[in-house]
């Protein structure tokens, strides 16, 4: 009994605090769903910032609607990943390219320094050819809530209201697989974060359950992929009828392949990439 | 010795693009912030006529005024540049040009999602099934009207297919509307981000239209003055280009224009081992899904 406690207490003091930020509810399952799970199988305490409330994205339902069902979806995705809070920002999808970036970032600086994580995930806003703006907004204002949160002169209410500054120590950027060139550290390690690749093989099956619990957009792509291979002359048999086990299959078949693209060449048979700024971005061994 | 060898086979092997085919469709929009950007001596005139001449109807969006951009004061280079816009895309065998008159220049202050909401408005209307446009991500763009426009554009070509995105246009009888397939260009020689992914080759006659478009725009480009400082140059240094000889200034000017195009078209041709082509990122139909584009391509039958 005893050893049971000391080992409770060993990986109790290990485990770190998460906070992950996503522009939207795909995009965070999808593109770091095994990693997060893994996280908070090991211990840490994961905590999900959401920018948009995911209005747009849908089939046959008014934004209201869409909105409604995708908050209840996320919250449901997030507890299957181990995640222990959601919160929701509620900004327009696919708007935020109209909203102030230092709004958002302070939004997110307020999360950062209440939560206090000692790791971030954001979406990482160079990533090339990711089309959904959102993203790449919600990336550049999480990456400057991170610096700033460090910074006292910023946003002093928040200190007088108990926010004290925080530092971040680790920093994963992560995308989904469109950049062409997503594996290339574009400086040393001090510079620029660095190419990570994450084994998710035990993992995954969370991963998957989450992705499939955002029924929304899992049947607007279903629906979308068919209406344009009816438009084209063509049809997926898989698709024939549109129902939940066949939209289910769908995302299997997306978030299986995902995870082969991200081990590609790692070693790894499912995993999931990142560019990762740790302990030695800005600050070198040999100067810590 | 070895080491050379392989960089040379790196240099000529390499560097080589696929070649892009024209995805089956009917309608194609040329979507840029400026007159000339349809024609520029990085785009797009060569695969806009080889889409028309592909049985495609083609529109051309100018989305500034263009009233920056030649020596006659804004108001008339406004309408010279519109009117050269017009003849270029005639000569590309598209059918009209929607100009969207924001300021030249000063597109950086726009609202983005006011010239979003009209470039979707257009795409609902029309259902191109090509979309050609600037790479957003390409850097070192010092053009603000083209990276407004670029960003505009890359959400405008998925917005448009969901319904709960500016539902007042569907009052009008429009449905949404996906762009399944996107063409789009940045200087490949400006550095890093924008990826040129296909090549396209061009014939003997989708060439000659380039140039006949691009110097369509006499307002900016083919001026006497330019061929002038280029002779000048040349007697200066003692040479001459026989090809002149006779030839006015202005006659001199086009000529010159024509052997850019043919240049740039020749040199994108011989990378990609063809005779002429142009380069581009494309993005098919379902490659905004990548984790099915391989399933798909495996699965998906003809009715």
């Amino acid at each position: 009994m005893k050893v049971l406690i000391l080992l409770l207490c060993a990986v109790l003091a290990q485990a770190k605090t998460v906070l992950v930020v996503t522009a939207d509810a795909p995009d965070f399952v999808l593109a770091a769903g095994g990693t997060i799970a893994s996280m908070a199988a090991s211990g840490d305490r994961v905590v999900l910032v959401r920018v948009t409330n995911d209005d747009k994205d849908s089939w046959n339902l008014s934004a209201e609607e869409t909105a409604s069902r995708v908050k209840e979806e996320v919250e449901r995705a997030a507890k299957v990943l181990g995640i222990a809070q959601v919160h929701s920002l509620g900004y327009r999808a696919g708007e935020l390219g109209g909203v102030s970036p230092t709004e958002i970032r302070d939004r997110l600086l307020f999360y950062v320094r209440l939560v206090k994580p000692d790791v971030m995930l954001i979406p990482n806003p160079y990533a090339e050819y990711v089309e959904v703006l959102d993203r790449h907004y919600t990336g550049m204002a999480a990456e400057e809530a991170r610096r700033i949160a460090a910074l006292e002169n910023h946003q002093p209410p928040f200190a007088q209201a108990g926010l004290a500054t925080h530092v971040v120590k680790e920093l994963y950027y992560y995308a989904q697989p469109f950049d062409p060139r997503r594996r290339e550290a574009e400086s040393t390690a001090t510079f620029a974060p660095q190419p990570k690749v994450v084994d998710i093989a035990s993992s995954l099956e969370k991963k998957l359950r989450a992705s499939q619990a955002l029924t929304t957009v899992n049947y607007s792509m279903a629906m979308r992929i068919r209406k344009r291979l009816d438009e084209s002359g063509r049809r997926l048999p898989l698709l024939d009828v549109v129902n939940e086990e066949s939209v289910r299959k769908l995302v299997e078949i997306n978030v299986r392949k995902l995870a082969e693209i991200a081990a590609k060449d790692s070693g790894y048979k499912l995993a999931e990439e990142f560019l990762y700024a740790g302990p030695d971005y800005q600050v070198p061994a040999k100067l810590r | 010795m070895r080491v050379l060898l392989l960089l040379c086979c790196a240099v000529a092997f390499g560097q080589k693009l696929p070649l892009a085919t024209i995805p089956p469709g009917k309608v194609m929009m040329v979507i840029q912030p400026h007159h000339d950007d349809h024609t520029t001596d990085y785009g797009m005139g060569g695969l806009i006529a080889k889409i028309t001449d592909a049985g495609y109807e083609s529109w051309f969006v100018r989305s500034s005024n263009d009233e920056k951009d030649g020596a006659h004061g804004y108001p008339h280079n406004d309408m010279y540049n519109l009117r050269e816009s017009e003849a270029g895309t005639k000569i590309l065998g598209m059918k009209g040009v929607y100009s969207l008159n924001w300021r030249n220049d000063y597109m950086d202050a726009i609202p983005l999602q006011e010239l979003r909401a009209q470039i979707i408005l257009l795409i609902r209307k029309h259902k191109p099934d090509v979309v050609l446009g600037h790479d957003p991500w390409g850097h070192y763009d010092r053009n603000p009207d083209h990276r407004k426009v670029a960003r505009a554009l890359a959400e405008a070509v998925w917005m448009a297919g969901l319904a709960n995105v500016h539902p007042e246009h569907l009052e009008l009888g429009f449905e949404p509307h996906r762009v399944p397939h996107l063409f789009l260009k940045a200087r490949v020689d400006y550095g890093r981000g924008h990826e040129a992914n296909v090549a396209v080759e061009l014939n003997e006659s989708q060439v000659r239209r380039k140039e006949k478009a691009y110097v369509a725009h006499r307002n900016v480009y083919a001026s006497p003055g330019m061929a002038r400082s280029v002779k000048a140059q040349l007697q200066a240094e003692g040479l001459t280009v026989p090809e002149f000889a006779g030839k006015t200034d202005e006659e001199a000017a086009v000529m010159i224009e024509e052997w850019y195009m043919d240049w740039i078209s020749r040199k994108r041709g011989a990378e990609n081992g063809v005779k002429y082509a142009e380069v581009y990122w494309y993005r098919g139909e379902f490659d905004h899904l990548p984790g099915l584009t391989d399933y798909l391509k495996a699965n998906v039958v003809t009715r």
